[in-house]
């Protein structure tokens, strides 16, 4: 009996040394411990892929037995979604490569100029502790820890571990997940906007928007002869000049510099699988004025983020005030669906601080 | 020579390549089967009934073991799922100690608790190492689906433990 516990005791103490001693081993970052993960991968994946290939015919009748409905009903979701969103990409298609060429012009960084590497998701995390998935691009695509990992729709999560052929990709959602962000604030609906209407006869005449504010400097011709409405987006007004109206009708609507977007820096958090992940530390600043929901969440960039500026990531879902100069919490909904992925692309960025010296 | 092959007839040689295989099931099919959006954790379920039929000894050797490899492929740092692992098998060991002669039914009791138990026990060990934000009320659904999960493949669990981890009369 004696003899029966004391073999217990001595395999618990084994057991909780043992794990003690792997732990600080590994946050050691001791190179044994990822040569034995190295041996280890190269003997399970074969293993691994073969029961993959064996149970497929599982797979397939599991997710053909409870998933057949949400299939039907997604795909004809997604019909819809692809004809209302054939004409705007078109429109965004040329939009986004005009922004690119006038950031390349102004010798900004921009998305374009960052080489990728499409990769496939060949694995979920196994257990339920972790928001991870895995790749099957590794170090020999040139794939290094911390590279940002997307989907068509945005940023899905950054490379936590890279092996020769596979890499790991931590998703947002992960507790242990964080990126510096940018808020891009609407302002308030124009109140400001001092608009202009001569009449004359039947015809409308042009609208002029007046900045108050300002002094000297840009002039502005624009002529429209039919009815149209033209929005310029982030033009700051000064003095604006509007040749004589024509016979037609013509409009121009100018945002003020009050009611361009603000940018506020913070941290995304991710909060698990169950829950939209947070941003962080936005400041409370009266420039700043009060979040809107829905206002977009962008990555910040910089020289020390792992992520370049600009990559999507997510709307305002849900503002959380809190009282002081604490600055508010926003819960946030990503534009990618991180519970369908297949395909995704992996920018080999790093940021200068990581880059190698020359 | 001799000694060589006394090594691979071993039931620890046999739990490793059975490890392998139940690992592969778990990285593969357990991984895209989810019943309620829960991965079910086959590793766990054969270090418990490990524990719950060979005791405390054998229950966390076999936790330390599968946690170690199921460690190796995790992003996690080494070390976490063994102990998580190993706790769980000598709970199991434990649990069953304190019954006379236990049957089936009380085996199967133990597995479902300990099941309940171990899947609690990886995000606490995570928690110590500063690797929080996993204890929250979605743990309770994790943990429902498992238990009931590792009850319903406990039988095949318990086949297979036996043939692996019993010692084996050699012949001479």
């Amino acid at each position: 009996m004696a003899a029966a516990q004391s073999t217990r005791r001595r395999a618990i103490i084994l057991l909780v040394l043992t794990a003690i001693i792997l732990i600080t081993l590994d946050l050691q970052n001791s190179s044994t411990i990822s040569g034995l993960r190295s041996v280890f991968g190269t003997v399970f994946r074969p293993i691994e892929s073969t029961t993959r290939v064996v149970t497929r015919p599982v797979n397939n009748a599991w997710h053909g037995i409870f998933d057949y409905n949400n299939v039907l009903d997604e795909n004809d979701r997604l019909r819809e979604q692809v004809a209302q969103q054939e004409g705007a990409t078109i429109a965004a298609a040329a939009s986004v490569r005009l922004a690119q060429e006038l950031l390349a012009l102004n010798g900004l960084p921009t998305l374009a100029g960052i080489n990728a590497v499409t990769a496939q998701v060949i694995g979920d995390s196994p257990t339920n502790f972790s928001q991870t998935i895995e790749i099957n691009q590794g170090s020999e695509s040139g794939i290094r820890v911390g590279m940002p990992v997307l989907n068509a729709a945005g940023l899905v999560g950054k490379i936590t571990k890279v092996f020769t052929d596979r890499a790991i990709v931590m998703l947002i959602t992960d507790p242990d997940f964080a990126l510096s962000i940018k808020v891009v604030n609407a302002p308030r609906a124009a109140t400001t906007t001092t608009t202009i209407a001569r009449s004359n006869a039947a015809v409308p005449s042009p609208v002029v928007p007046v900045d108050p504010g300002s002094s000297a400097g840009t002039t502005v011709e624009t002529t429209t002869t039919t009815t149209t409405t033209t929005t310029i987006a982030g033009f700051t007004p000064t003095v604006t000049t509007l040749p004589a109206a024509p016979s037609g009708v013509s409009s121009i609507t100018v945002p003020l510099a009050s009611e361009l977007a603000v940018r506020e820096t913070g941290v995304i958090e991710g909060r698990g699988p169950s829950r939209q992940p947070i941003v962080r530390f936005i400041d409370n600043s009266l420039r700043f004025g009060d979040i809107q929901v829905g206002v977009p969440i962008v990555t910040a960039g910089g020289s020390q983020s792992l992520s370049p500026p600009d990559i999507m990531v997510g709307k305002v879902a849900r503002v959380v005030e809190r009282l002081g100069s604490a600055g508010p919490i926003l819960e946030i909904e990503l534009v990618a669906d991180l519970s369908n992925l297949s395909f995704l692309r992996v920018l080999l960025y790093q940021p200068i601080t990581e880059k190698p010296a020359p | 020579m001799n000694r060589f092959l006394t090594i691979m007839a071993s039931r620890w040689t046999r739990l490793v390549l059975v490890l392998l295989i139940v690992l592969s099931l778990q990285t593969t099919v357990f991984t895209e089967l989810r019943p309620f959006g829960v991965a079910v954790q086959v590793v766990l379920l054969m270090v418990v009934v490990a524990g719950s039929l060979f005791g405390v000894a054998i229950g966390s050797l076999t936790g330390l073991v599968a946690g170690l490899m199921y460690d190796m492929i995790l992003p996690t740092p080494v070390g976490l799922g063994s102990l998580a692992l190993g706790l769980a098998g000598a709970t199991a060991g434990l649990l069953i100690y304190f019954f006379n002669e236990p049957t089936w039914w009380m085996r199967s009791i133990a597995v479902v608790v300990v099941s309940s138990l171990g899947e609690i026990y990886y995000p606490l060990v995570q928690a110590t190492v500063g690797l929080d934000g996993w204890l929250q009320l979605r743990l309770l659904k994790v943990v429902l689906v498992v238990s009931i999960c590792n009850l319903l493949l406990s039988p095949l669990a318990v086949l297979v433990c036996r043939w692996t981890l019993s010692e084996r009369k050699t012949v001479a």
